[in-house]
C-alpha cells in the first residue's frame, strides 16, 4: 500500500508491500518493526540501525516521541488522499470551537459570559487540577456561545465546557 | 524512644521515608486517602490506615486523624515529608502535645521561619541580607499592598505567606495588573494552604536560586551540607537541581554556608532545613526563605555528600548528636536531579492524569530513581504532578549530564504525558551545558522542538514508524471485519480442513 506521510512541511511517499521492507521516497529499506510488550512502544531496526519510540495515534494524527523529540505526523493512504482532495473543494465550514477540559478537575471560575466577544489568549475557564489553577485560554477571537458548566462543577477529561463561535 | 514511624504523606516522598525507616530497623505506618488505596507507600508500609476522601483537606491535611492513628497504632514518631502538614507549627505542636515525636523542626522554628515575614525580620537582625519586600509587616490588605507595590518597584512578586512550591505566587509587571493578580494569588493560596495571606517581594533579574542544606542536632551543632543549584524553574516551580552549583566557588560556598548556619542559629533551629538564597550576577546574595522541612531535591545532596538526610532526621529526632562536623563534609563529584512530572511539555505543561500502563525505570551506574508510581497505578487530579525523581551522579558535571541524558532516554512511562522530553531538551541545550542560566531561562530563552541537527536525521525514521503503525492499524481493522464470516476460528477451520483432506 502506498502512503503519503507528512511531517511539518515535508511529505514522504512510503510504500509498504512485503514483510520486512519499506520503500521510502523510492529508497528500498530493510525493516524489522515490532511493538514492545504489547505497549505503544515500538522497536524499529532499519538497515541495521535500532530505534525505539513511543507512538500514539489520535484524531489529529500520529505522535512519535523519539529520542526526546516529538514528531507530529499525518499518514494518508493514497486512496484516502485522492478522496479528500476531490471533496475538499466542497468543505467550507468555519466551525465552532468546542473548549473541552484537558484533564479532570474542578471549575474555579468562568470569567466570560454567553455572547461575550473575546480575543485570542483571553481566559475562558479557570480549572483546578493537581493543586494548580490552569487558565484555559481562547485559541482565537470569537464570541462565547453556550457555557455548559458553572463554578464549583467537577468535570471529567474531554468534557465540553463551552463553545466559541 | 520511638521505633515505629507514621509517615504523614503520600507519593515518592512517603516511599523515600519508608526506605529510611526500614534501613534503621523501624516499622512504618502509612496513611492514605480513598484515591490512594493502591499507592506504593500503602503497599510498602508495615501498616496502613485510611484517612478519608480524596481531597487533601479531608485526608492528608487532617492532622487530628493522623495523630489519632499514630496513637492507636503505637507510632512514637511522625514524619511529615514535604507539603501537606510539614510546615504547620500547630500540627507539630499537636504532635508534641500528644506525647509523640515530630520528625522535623520544633514548632517554634516552623512558626519563626514558616511565616516568611517573621523569618526575614529574624535573619536580618542576625546580619543576613534579605531581598526588599513587605516582609515582617504582617498580613496586609490589598489597598496597603497596592500602595507599597510602587515603592518596592516593578517587576515584583506576590507570594503566599504560608506557601511554597510556586503556589499562590504571581508576577506583577505593572500596577494596573496588580489587583487582579492579588485576587488570583489569594484564591490559590487559600485553596492550597488554607491561608490567603500574601506579601510582596522585589523580583531580582538574572538571579540564581541557590540553597543550603542545614542539619542541626539540638546539642549546639549546626552544619551545612553545601549548596544546591535550583535556578532551573518554570513559573517558580523547580524542575532540575544540581550540586555543586556551576556558579559557586569555594570562597562563595564558605561565605554563604556560614551565613546559612547563622540564619538557622538565629531561631535555635533543630533537625534538617534549607536556607534559600537569591544570588545576582555580581555574586551578591540575599536570604529568600527557610524551608523548615525535608526538600524534594534532597537526594542530590545525598549523592555528593554520602549522607542519608532522612536517616539523619530520624536520628536527630531521637536525640542523637550529629556524627559529622563541618570539616567532615566534602562534596564528591556532581549530581543532577530531574523532577518527572505528569504534565505535557508540548501543551503548556498541562497536568496529565490517567492509568499508567507501563513503566520502564532507568538503572545502571550512578542512577537513582525515587518514585511513587508503578505500572497499573492511576494518577488522579487530587495531588501534585510530581511522580518520580531521577537523580544521576558523575565524577564531573560533564559525566553527570551525559549519564542523565542516557537515563532519561531509558525512562519510559506510558499512559500519562510526562515532562521527560523537556529535560532531554534542557540537557541538550548549549546554555545549560555551559552553566549559563538563571531563574528565567525556561520562560525566556527556551523552546521545545527547536531545530537541531539530530532532529533532521530522525525525521525520516519518525515518518517510517508512523506509517508502519498506521499500516498495522489498517490491517488489523480489516481483519476484525473479516472475522465472524465463519462461525468458528480460522485456525480451527484450517485444522478441520486438513484432517478432511488427509
Amino acid at each position: 500500500m502506498k502512503y503519503t506521510t507528512t511531517l511539518g512541511d515535508k511529505a514522504h511517499e512510503i510504500d509498504i508491500n512485503v514483510e520486512g521492507e519499506v520503500i521510502a521516497d523510492g529508497q528500498r529499506l530493510s525493516v524489522d518493526f515490532q511493538s514492545v510488550a504489547d505497549q505503544p512502544i515500538y522497536s524499529l531496526i532499519i538497515n541495521g540501525k535500532s530505534y525505539e519510540a513511543s507512538v500514539f495515534t489520535s484524531e489529529a494524527g500520529i505522535d512519535v516521541l523519539l529520542q526526546g523529540r516529538l514528531f507530529q505526523v499525518t499518514v494518508e493512504e493514497e486512496r484516502q488522499k485522492r478522496l479528500r482532495e476531490s471533496s475538499s473543494a466542497l468543505a467550507t465550514q468555519e466551525g465552532e470551537y468546542n473548549l473541552k477540559a484537558p484533564m479532570p478537575g474542578l471549575v474555579i471560575s468562568i470569567p466570560v459570559q454567553e455572547g461575550q466577544a473575546v480575543q485570542l489568549g483571553d481566559n475562558l475557564v479557570i480549572l483546578e487540577s493537581m493543586k494548580m489553577q490552569n487558565e484555559l485560554k481562547a485559541p482565537r477571537e470569537g464570541t462565547v456561545g453556550r457555557i455548559r458548566v458553572k463554578a464549583g462543577d467537577s468535570v471529567d477529561q474531554n468534557q465540553a465546557l463551552l463553545t466559541l463561535a | 524512644m520511638f521505633n515505629k514511624v507514621l509517615v504523614a504523606n503520600r507519593g515518592e516522598i512517603a516511599v523515600r521515608i519508608i526506605r529510611a525507616c526500614r534501613e534503621l530497623g523501624m516499622s512504618t505506618v502509612a496513611v492514605y486517602s480513598d484515591a490512594d488505596r493502591s499507592a506504593l507507600h500503602v503497599r510498602q508500609a508495615d501498616e496502613a490506615y485510611l484517612l478519608g476522601p480524596a481531597p487533601s483537606r479531608e485526608s492528608y491535611l487532617r492532622g487530628d486523624k493522623i495523630i489519632d492513628i499514630a496513637k492507636r497504632s503505637g507510632s512514637g514518631g511522625i514524619h511529615p515529608g514535604y507539603g501537606f502538614l510539614a510546615e504547620r507549627d500547630d500540627f507539630a505542636q499537636a504532635v508534641e502535645d500528644a506525647g509523640l515525636v515530630f520528625i522535623g523542626p520544633r514548632p517554634s522554628n516552623i512558626a519563626a521561619m514558616g511565616d516568611k515575614a517573621v523569618a526575614r525580620a529574624t535573619v536580618a537582625a542576625a546580619g543576613v541580607p534579605v531581598v526588599p519586600g513587605t516582609e515582617g509587616e504582617g498580613n496586609l490588605r490589598d489597598e496597603e499592598l497596592l500602595t507599597l507595590g510602587p515603592q518596592i518597584g516593578f517587576p515584583l512578586l506576590i507570594k503566599a505567606t504560608a506557601g511554597g512550591g510556586g503556589k499562590g505566587m504571581r508576577e506583577v509587571g505593572r500596577l494596573e495588573d496588580m489587583p487582579g493578580l492579588l485576587h488570583a494569588a489569594r484564591r490559590e493560596a487559600e485553596a492550597a494552604f488554607g491561608d490567603g495571606n500574601v506579601y510582596l517581594e522585589k523580583l531580582l533579574l538574572d538571579a540564581r536560586h541557590i540553597e543550603f542544606q542545614i542539619l542541626a542536632d539540638g546539642h549546639g551543632s549546626v552544619i551545612h551540607l553545601g549548596e544546591r543549584e535550583c535556578s532551573l524553574q518554570r513559573r517558580h516551580q523547580k524542575l532540575l537541581e544540581e550540586v555543586p552549583s556551576p556558579f559557586v566557588d569555594q570562597d562563595l560556598r564558605e561565605r554563604m554556608g556560614e551565613l546559612a548556619c547563622r540564619a538557622a542559629r538565629s531561631v535555635d533551629y533543630f533537625n534538617a532545613g534549607t536556607i534559600e538564597f537569591l544570588v545576582d550576577s555580581e555574586k551578591n546574595f540575599f536570604f529568600l526563605e527557610m524551608n523548615t522541612r525535608l526538600q524534594v531535591e534532597h537526594p542530590v545532596t545525598e549523592m555528593v555528600t554520602g549522607i542519608d538526610i532522612v536517616k539523619e532526621q530520624i536520628r536527630i529526632a531521637r536525640g542523637r548528636k550529629l556524627r559529622y562536623s563541618q570539616e567532615d563534609i566534602q562534596l564528591n563529584g556532581w549530581a543532577i536531579e530531574c523532577r518527572i512530572n505528569a504534565e505535557d511539555p508540548y501543551n503548556n505543561f498541562m497536568p496529565s492524569t490517567g492509568y499508567i500502563s507501563s513503566v520502564m525505570m532507568p538503572s545502571g551506574p550512578g542512577v537513582r530513581v525515587d518514585t511513587g508510581v508503578y505500572a497499573g497505578f492511576t494518577i488522579t487530579p487530587y495531588y501534585d504532578a510530581l511522580i518520580s525523581k531521577l537523580i544521576c551522579w558523575g565524577e564531573t558535571r560533564g559525566e553527570a549530564i551525559l549519564r542523565m541524558r542516557r537515563a532519561l532516554e531509558e525512562f519510559r512511562i506510558l499512559g500519562v504525558k510526562t515532562n521527560i522530553p523537556f529535560h532531554q531538551t534542557v540537557l541538550d541545550s548549549p546554555r545549560f551545558i555551559a552553566g549559563q542560566f538563571d531563574t528565567r531561562f525556561v520562560e525566556e530563552r527556551f523552546t521545545m522542538n527547536g531545530d537541531d541537527e539530530r532532529r533532521e536525521d530522525l525525521e525520516l525514521i519518525a515518518s517510517v514508524m508512523a506509517t508502519l503503525v498506521a499500516h498495522r492499524e489498517t490491517q488489523e481493522a480489516a481483519q476484525i471485519v473479516r472475522r465472524g464470516t465463519r462461525d468458528t476460528s480460522n485456525w480451527k477451520w484450517v485444522g478441520r480442513w486438513e484432517r478432511m483432506h488427509r
